[in-house]
């Protein structure tokens, strides 16, 4: 295995965690099925290349249409794309979360990202349409040679200082009273709003967060791959990661991390190497893979539903001493 | 607040709720008298339920006023008005069942100063003083309320009239000023009701008005001040139970048998 290899696999990683906390803080604690996640990474990486990248003007950059083009130093296009993410949730929360009921939210939020993905498909000028961005500027690559090793580490190294960032936020987040009314209001929405929650506040605050999570990890893959298209952030990218969450353990953070490696990374090595073995005609192995996502997530909710870390019960000091329950095994 | 005793805790003013065509409350205006237990009669779908809802906030009320403590009410939603003290309860079991009982009741305390965002952001020292007063608050109430011993098992998992007594104590929790109580007693088991009977009654020793929608008139009889019998979306007498009983167009809608 060589340095490029397994810092595409670590990088890869750690994005995936990155978006699998943000949606475990969605759909796990909050019970906000967004299955139009991967817009709010796909807004933080359009962000964050329009903001490193020159003007289409550049004749260097010139074979593409972009809006911005800013030239921001690191860590300013990161920033900018972790923004991005929180805005776009703004109308897009604005216009679902507040009076459709959960189930048709979920819809609403698929054809929300699907809506998105054409849109921008076809809107050529605004951020090249179907070719995608190329050429994204990398972090401090003037000061760093990017093909260098040094450069490898120092990429895993911004990766994980933000995979500890987000931890920390998303651990205070579960682990506080507000992740508690986080909860209960996953549980039970109505009861929650006669005992005084707001749960269109409560959504859409979790929603920004979230998006703003999601915006930081697409800054982070597109700065790595240095390039950013449609067809990269299509929905089934969102069933992925919660099929991740689904078998990591919803609501548990642990769960979300054992779930990233688990389902996108591990799945994906997995097909790798099959793909390397040339077996059967091309495109099998990676239509098997769908398959076995698909039956991933079915299989854990049929004899696991609660997921490999299900999510903690929380005991309080100074309680009577209660013993074991089994986590999680509630209909 | 300073409210002078005379005010009625809450007053509903010519109170309708539609839906699509059925008038489920059609026009109901009374008065909730201070630290008295009100019973809500009726036949099944006379709109007792709806019209606790338009009190509540959980449902709109499509024409009229809801009035608690001299202010008017009817544009709050659900949530300002129960951080105002007026709090319901459900006729269905609605209690976080992935949280433990003891969860159950700190969800409903307001006043933590970790329960926002940036409480939580601001991290454990920052709302460890309030959990921990909230935490000692709601273990009396669990004690008094003889669940002690439950207090970390999930809510989920306890039976139906366990689930009964974590809605009352979740609401009182809020320190209400007045609890709507739907069907509190139903489907409990009858030590149980005995029991929620008991607990109510020392509520309104302390000073709480409580409004009670109750199917079992026997227990109307022993606990409520006074009582309001509703019929097909109206309001068609009132009174004690004794009075009630001598009136004979309510006997005929209600009370037969």
């Amino acid at each position: 295995m060589n340095t490029f290899y397994a810092t595409n696999l670590l990088v890869y990683a750690g994005v995936d965690i990155i978006a699998c906390i943000a949606l475990n803080l969605q759909f796990g604690v909050s019970g906000i099925t967004n299955f139009a996640f991967i817009v709010f990474q796909a807004a933080g990486a359009y962000a964050a290349s329009v903001l490193s990248m020159p003007p289409d003007s550049n004749p260097d950059y010139s074979f593409q249409l972009y809006v911005g083009g800013f030239q921001l130093p690191f860590p300013l296009p990161w920033i900018g794309g972790a923004l991005a993410g929180g805005l776009v949730a703004i109308p897009v929360g604005l216009v679902v979360l507040r009076k459709l009921r959960s189930d048709y939210q979920a819809i609403a939020l698929l054809v929300t990202s699907i809506i998105a993905n054409t849109v921008i498909t076809n809107a050529r000028p605004f951020l090249n349409g179907a070719a995608g961005l190329a050429l994204v500027p990398q972090p401090l690559q003037d000061q760093i040679d990017p093909r260098s090793d040094e450069y490898y580490y120092f990429y895993i190294a911004l990766t994980a200082v933000c995979v500890g960032l987000v931890w920390f936020v998303a651990a205070r987040i579960v682990n506080s009273p507000y992740g508690r009314t986080l909860r209960a209001m996953r549980e039970h929405e109505l009861a929650a709003t006669a005992l005084g929650k707001n749960p269109v506040e409560l959504k859409m605050t979790i929603f920004i967060v979230g998006g703003v999570i999601a915006g930081l990890s697409g800054a982070i893959l597109v700065d790595f791959i240095t390039a950013w298209a449609p067809s990269v952030w299509l929905y089934p990218e969102t069933i992925i990661l919660f099929a991740a969450i689904i078998v990591g353990g919803r609501g548990n953070n642990v769960g979300a991390i054992l779930g990233a490696l688990l389902v996108p990374v591990g799945l994906e090595e997995v097909t790798r190497q099959l793909i390397q073995m040339d077996i059967g005609p091309p495109n099998l192995i990676p239509a098997l893979e769908w398959i076995l996502i698909g039956l991933f997530i079915l299989g854990f909710l049929w004899f696991r539903p609660e997921g490999v870390r299900p999510e903690p019960r929380r005991v309080f000091r100074g309680g009577p001493d209660v013993g074991e329950v089994e986590h999680g095994r509630l209909a | 607040m300073a409210v002078s005793p005379e005010v009625p805790m809450l007053v509903a003013e010519d109170v309708h709720r539609q839906f699509e065509g059925i008038h489920a409350v059609d026009g109901v205006s009374l008065e909730v008298p201070r630290g008295k237990i009100t019973g809500l009669i009726g036949p099944n779908g006379a709109g007792k339920s709806t019209f606790l809802a338009v009190l509540a906030g959980t449902l709109p009320a499509s024409g009229g006023r809801v009035v608690f403590e001299g202010e008017d009410i009817t544009r709050l939603p659900a949530y300002g008005r129960a951080r105002r003290g007026l709090v319901r309860t459900f006729q269905l079991p609605s209690e976080f069942a992935r949280l433990t009982v003891l969860e159950n009741l700190l969800v409903a305390a307001p006043k933590n100063r970790g329960d926002s965002l940036f409480g939580a952001l601001m991290g454990r020292r920052y709302w460890i003083q309030d959990e921990e007063r909230l935490v000692d608050e709601a273990r009396r109430l669990l004690r008094r309320f003889g669940m002690g011993a439950k207090e970390s098992d999930y809510a989920g998992l306890m039976s139906g009239g366990q689930k009964r007594l974590i809605e009352i104590m979740r609401a009182l929790m809020l320190h209400p000023r007045c609890l709507l109580l739907d069907e509190p007693m139903s489907g409990v088991h009858p030590r149980i009701v005995e029991e929620i009977q008991h607990y109510l009654e020392s509520l309104r020793a302390e000073g709480l008005t409580i409004v009670m929608v109750e199917h079992e008139l026997r227990l109307v009889e022993q606990l409520c001040d006074s009582v309001f019998v509703m019929a097909q979306g109206k309001l068609i007498g009132s009174g004690t139970m004794a009075s009630l009983r001598r009136q004979r167009e309510i006997v005929d809608a209600y009370l037969v048998g």
